[in-house]
C-alpha cells in the first residue's frame, strides 16, 4: 500500500508541473489565478498522502484543513480585488 | 491485501484519472471560460474521490471523520471560488471564445 | 472601498462557513500542546474568518457588526490576560510567569497548574493576534474620504 501511495504522489507532482505552465504563460491574470487554485487543491491531497506514508496521519490532517481554508479565502480575496480594477 | 485496501486503491485511481483529465482541459482548451469549466468541476470531483479513498484507508478512527469534513468543505468551497473568479472576469471584460474567432 | 457583494451565492456560502472556521480556530488554540497549533496560529485563523466577512459583505456591514472600538478593546484584553497571569504569579511570591506558585489558587498539583496557565496565556495571545490582524485590514481598506475626515477630527481635538 505504501508503494501505491508513492506512485499516486509522484503522479500528482507531475501534474503540478503541467499546471504551472498555465500559471506562467497564461495570457492575462485570471488564468493565473485559476492555475494557483488548482495547484492548491493538488497540494492538499499531497499533504494527506505524505501523512499516511510517514504514519503520522493526525498531524497532517490538521495542517491540510488549514491549507484548504486559506486557499479558499485567498482565491475569494484575489477575485474581489480584480473585479474593482476597471 | 484486504477488501478495504482494494476499495481505497480504486477510489484513489479514480481520483487520479479525474485530476489528469482536468489538467488536460486546463492546458488544451481555447478561451478562459472553458478552461475554468474544466478545472473547477474536474478538480472538485477528483478531490472528493481521493479523500474518500484515504478515509477508507484510515479505518474507523477520528482521522477518517476529519477527512470527511475536509471533503465536504472542499465540495462546497471550490465551486464557490470558481464562481467568484468567473464573475470577476465577466465584470472586468474578458470575452468568451467563439468558434468564428478561430482562423479557418 | 470594499463594496457589498451583489451575489447571493458567495454571501450565503460565507455565512455558512464563518462559524465553523471560528470553531476550528478555537480547536487549534486549545490543542497547542498536542498537535500543531497554539496561540499564534489559532489567532491567525480567527482573524481570517473576520476578513472573510469583510470581503464578502462589504465595509459598512462588517463595521456594523464589529466596530473599530470593539476591536481595540480586544487587543487590550489579550495583553491584559497575558500580563495579568504573570503579575498574579508575583503576588504569590514567585518570579514573573512562575506558574508553579498558582497551585494553591487553582487547587491542583504543580504540573497541572503549569499546564492550565500556559493554556490561559495562549488564549490571550490568540485574542491579540486576531484583533491586530483585523484592525490592520480595516485600516488598509478604508476609503480615502473617511480617512481625511478622521485626520481633520484628530487635528481639531489636538488644537483645542
Amino acid at each position: 500500500m505504501v508503494n501505491f501511495l508513492y506512485g499516486i504522489g509522484f503522479g500528482l507532482c507531475f501534474l503540478v508541473l503541467f499546471v504551472l505552465y498555465r500559471g506562467i504563460f497564461g495570457p492575462g491574470v485570471f488564468n493565473r489565478i485559476a492555475a494557483i487554485s488548482a495547484i492548491g487543491t493538488k497540494t492538499l491531497v499531497l499533504l494527506l498522502i505524505m501523512g499516511f506514508i510517514y504514519n503520522r496521519a493526525e498531524m497532517f490532517i490538521d495542517i491540510s484543513i488549514v491549507y484548504a481554508l486559506l486557499n479558499f479565502v485567498g482565491t475569494l480575496a484575489a477575485a474581489k480585488y480584480l473585479e474593482m480594477e476597471k | 491485501m484486504d477488501i478495504s485496501d482494494l476499495f481505497s486503491m480504486l477510489f484513489l485511481i479514480g481520483g487520479l484519472f479525474f485530476f489528469i483529465t482536468a489538467t488536460a482541459g486546463l492546458l488544451r482548451f481555447p478561451g478562459f471560460y472553458t478552461r475554468l469549466h474544466a478545472t473547477g468541476k474536474g478538480d472538485t470531483l477528483a478531490v472528493f474521490l481521493c479523500l474518500i479513498g484515504l478515509a477508507i484507508h484510515a479505518g474507523w478512527t477520528l482521522s477518517s471523520l476529519k477527512i470527511i469534513f475536509i471533503a465536504v468543505f472542499m465540495f462546497m468551497a471550490q465551486p464557490t471560488a470558481t464562481h467568484a473568479i468567473s464573475r470577476a472576469a465577466m465584470k472586468a471584460g474578458v470575452k468568451p471564445w467563439m468558434k468564428k474567432d478561430e482562423p479557418q | 472601498m470594499i463594496s457589498n457583494s451583489t451575489d447571493i451565492i458567495i454571501k450565503t456560502v460565507a455565512r455558512i462557513f464563518i462559524p465553523f472556521i471560528q470553531l476550528y480556530a478555537l480547536y487549534v488554540i486549545m490543542h497547542g500542546h498536542h498537535s500543531p497549533g497554539g496561540g499564534f496560529q489559532g489567532g491567525v485563523i480567527l482573524g481570517a474568518s473576520l476578513i472573510l466577512l469583510l470581503i464578502t459583505h462589504g465595509h459598512r456591514q462588517a463595521m456594523e457588526r464589529i466596530s473599530e472600538k470593539l476591536i481595540s478593546n480586544f487587543f487590550s484584553i489579550g495583553v491584559l490576560i497575558y500580563a495579568g497571569i504573570g503579575l498574579l504569579c508575583i503576588f504569590f511570591l514567585g518570579n514573573f510567569l512562575d506558574y508553579g506558585k498558582l497551585a494553591n489558587l487553582l487547587q491542583v498539583d504543580i504540573a497541572n497548574a503549569r499546564s492550565l496557565s500556559i493554556l490561559g496565556v495562549e488564549i490571550g495571545v490568540g485574542l491579540t493576534v486576531m484583533a491586530v490582524m483585523v484592525s490592520i485590514f480595516y485600516n488598509i481598506s478604508k476609503p480615502a474620504q473617511s480617512r481625511k475626515n478622521e485626520e481633520n477630527h484628530d487635528k481639531s481635538i489636538s488644537e483645542r
